[in-house]
C-alpha cells in the first residue's frame, strides 16, 4: 500500500516537474514557437467552457465509434479463424505482413477516390488502421491458448462447439482486450489522422485553423485533449478487463 | 516446415488473384490489377525518380529513428529494472505513446519549418516512445539471477547494467527496433503527404493521377522495404539468441 502511494507521489511529482520544467524551459520564446504549458491549460479550459472542443470532439467521436465498431465485428471472427488455423494462418501470414507494412496514411489517396473527403473515407481510415491491428492480436490470443486447458475440456467430454464458447473464448479474452485496447488507440489516431488530411471537420479544422493563426496553444490543447481521449479510453478498457477477467492478473 | 511454406505460397497466389480479379472488375481507375501495376512499377524502377525521392527520405528518416532507438533503448532498460526511474517516466511514456504523430505535424511545422529537423524530429517522436515501452517490458522480464550472480561477482551497477542487462535484453531490443521502424516509416510518410515532399509527397501527388496503377506501384516499394527490414531484424533476432523467439514473439504481440 505504501508503495502503491510512493509511485502515486513518484507521478504526481514527475508530471509538475515536466511541466515545470516545460513552462521554464519556453519562458524567453515567443508563443509563436511554443506556448507554456499554462498557457495550454487556460486554453483548454477556455475552449471546453465556450463549447467549442466538446463540440469538435463529439463529432470526431462519431466518426471513431463508426469505424471501430465496423473494424471489431470483421476482425475478431477472422482473428479467432486464423489462430485456431494452422493452414488458414500459414496462407493469411505473408498477406498480413505484406499489408500491415504500408502505412495507412498511404492509403489516404486510395480512400479518397472511393469515398470523396468527407465522413464515409473518415470512417474508412479509421477502419483500416484499426482492423489490422486487431486481427494481429486477437490472432495472437487464439493461437496462444494453452493446450493443457483444451485437452482437459476434450478428456471431460466437451464438443467443438462447447469447447470454443466455454474454453477458447474465456482464454483468448485477455487478448481480445489487449486487441481493443491497441485498435481503439490506432481508431483515435485516425480520427484525427483523416480529419487532418481529407476535409478538414471537428478536431482537425480547429487544429488547421490554429495552425494558419500561429497559436500554438491552440494546437496543443487539441493534441492535450486527444492524449486525455486516449488514455481514458485505454483506462477504461483497462477497468472493464479487471471486472470482466478478475482470474487475468496484469502486473 | 514444406507445408508451411506451400500454404504461404498458396496465400500469396490467392491474394493476387483476388486482386487482380476485383481490379479487373472495378477498373484501372478505381483499383489496378497487379497485371497493370507491374510494368509500371518496372516503368517507375527505370525511371528513377521513385528511388531517388525513397533514398532521400529514407536517409532523412534514419537520422530520427537511429536517435530514437540511441536513447530509446537505455531509458527503456533503466526504466524496466529501477522503480525510481519507472514511477518518474512511466507517466509521459503512457501520455505520448497514445499521441498521435499527425497531430503532431502542424505543431512541429511551426516549431522546426518543412526541413529536415521537422522530418527527423517527427520520426523520433513517432518511434521512441515504442522503442521504449517495448525495452521495458523486456526488462522487467530479465531474470534477477543474472544480476545477483554478476553483482556477487564483484560488478558495480554500471557494469550490472551495460553487460549483462542490455545482453540479456538483446533479442527485445531488436523487436524494439522492428516496431519502431514500423512507426518510424509511417511517421515518414504522415509528415512527407502532409507538406507534400519526397516519398510521400509522390505517393500524395500520383493519388492525383486518374490511374491507380503509379500509387500502387509506390505503395509495392514501401511494402517491400518494410517485409525486407523486418525479417532482416527477425532473422538477426534468431542468430544472436534463438532460444528466446517465442517470448519475443508473444512480447510484441501484446504491445502497448
Amino acid at each position: 500500500m505504501t508503495r502503491r502511494l510512493n509511485t502515486l507521489a513518484l507521478t504526481g511529482l514527475s508530471l509538475v516537474m515536466g511541466l515545470a520544467l516545460w513552462e521554464w524551459a519556453v519562458r524567453d520564446i515567443s508563443r509563436v514557437v511554443f506556448a507554456p504549458p499554462s498557457a495550454v491549460l487556460v486554453r483548454l479550459a477556455t475552449d471546453i467552457a465556450s463549447g467549442v472542443l466538446p463540440l469538435a470532439l463529439l463529432g470526431s467521436l462519431a466518426t471513431l465509434a463508426a469505424g471501430f465498431l465496423l473494424a471489431v465485428a470483421l476482425a475478431m471472427p477472422l482473428g479467432f479463424l486464423i489462430g485456431r488455423n494452422a493452414k488458414v494462418a500459414a496462407m493469411a501470414d505473408p498477406v498480413l505482413n505484406a499489408i500491415y507494412a504500408v502505412p495507412p496514411v498511404a492509403m489516404v489517396p486510395f480512400l479518397i477516390i472511393w469515398f470523396g473527403l468527407f465522413f464515409e473515407a473518415r470512417v474508412a481510415l479509421v477502419f483500416l488502421m484499426s482492423f489490422f491491428e486487431i486481427l494481429v492480436t486477437v490472432a495472437a490470443g487464439a493461437r496462444n491458448v494453452d493446450p493443457t486447458l483444451l485437452a482437459v475440456g476434450r478428456s471431460f467430454g466437451a464438443g467443438r462447439a462447447r469447447l470454443v464458447t466455454r474454453v477458447m473464448l474465456p482464454a483468448s479474452l485477455p487478448f481480445v482486450f489487449a486487441a481493443l485496447r491497441v485498435g481503439l488507440v490506432r481508431g483515435i489516431n485516425a480520427m484525427i489522422t483523416a480529419e487532418l488530411f481529407l476535409a478538414a471537420v471537428n478536431l482537425g479544422a480547429l487544429m488547421k485553423h490554429s495552425a494558419q493563426r500561429f497559436d500554438t496553444a491552440g494546437l496543443l490543447a487539441v493534441i492535450a485533449l486527444l492524449c486525455l481521449v486516449g488514455l481514458a479510453a485505454q483506462a477504461g478498457l483497462k477497468s472493464l478487463e479487471a471486472r470482466l477477467l478478475p482470474w487475468h492478473v496484469r502486473r | 516446415m514444406s507445408g508451411r511454406i506451400k500454404y504461404n505460397l498458396l496465400g500469396i497466389a490467392v491474394a493476387l488473384t483476388v486482386w487482380e480479379l476485383v481490379g479487373r472488375a472495378l477498373g484501372t481507375d478505381l483499383f489496378a490489377p497487379p497485371s497493370v501495376v507491374f510494368p509500371e512499377y518496372v516503368a517507375l524502377l527505370w525511371d528513377g525518380q521513385m528511388l531517388r525521392e525513397l533514398a532521400t527520405s529514407l536517409r532523412q528518416m534514419i537520422v530520427g529513428y537511429g536517435f530514437a532507438c540511441l536513447i530509446g533503448i537505455p531509458v527503456g532498460a533503466a526504466m524496466g529494472r529501477s522503480r525510481l526511474w519507472d514511477a518518474l517516466l512511466h507517466p509521459w511514456l503512457s501520455m505520448f505513446v497514445v499521441t498521435s504523430v499527425a497531430s503532431l505535424v502542424p505543431l512541429f511545422i511551426l516549431v522546426f519549418g518543412t526541413g529536415f529537423m521537422f522530418r527527423a524530429a517527427i520520426v523520433f517522436a513517432a518511434s521512441i516512445w515504442y522503442v521504449m515501452l517495448t525495452v521495458y517490458h523486456g526488462a522487467r522480464g530479465v531474470e534477477p539471477r543474472f544480476i545477483d550472480v554478476g553483482r556477487s561477482f564483484g560488478a558495480n551497477r554500471w557494469q550490472a547494467f551495460w553487460e549483462i542487462l542490455l545482453p540479456a535484453l538483446y533479442p527485445y531490443v531488436i523487436t524494439a527496433m522492428r516496431i519502431g521502424l514500423v512507426h518510424a516509416i509511417r511517421a515518414m510518410v504522415v509528415a512527407e503527404m502532409f507538406i507534400i515532399v519526397g516519398y510521400g509527397g509522390l505517393i500524395y501527388r500520383s493519388g492525383l493521377s486518374l490511374s491507380t496503377a503509379p500509387l500502387l506501384a509506390l505503395l509495392v516499394t514501401l511494402m517491400l522495404i518494410g517485409v525486407t527490414a523486418n525479417g532482416l531484424l527477425r532473422e538477426g533476432a534468431r542468430m544472436i539468441a534463438p532460444w528466446y523467439e517465442r517470448r519475443v514473439a508473444s512480447v510484441s504481440a501484446t504491445q502497448v
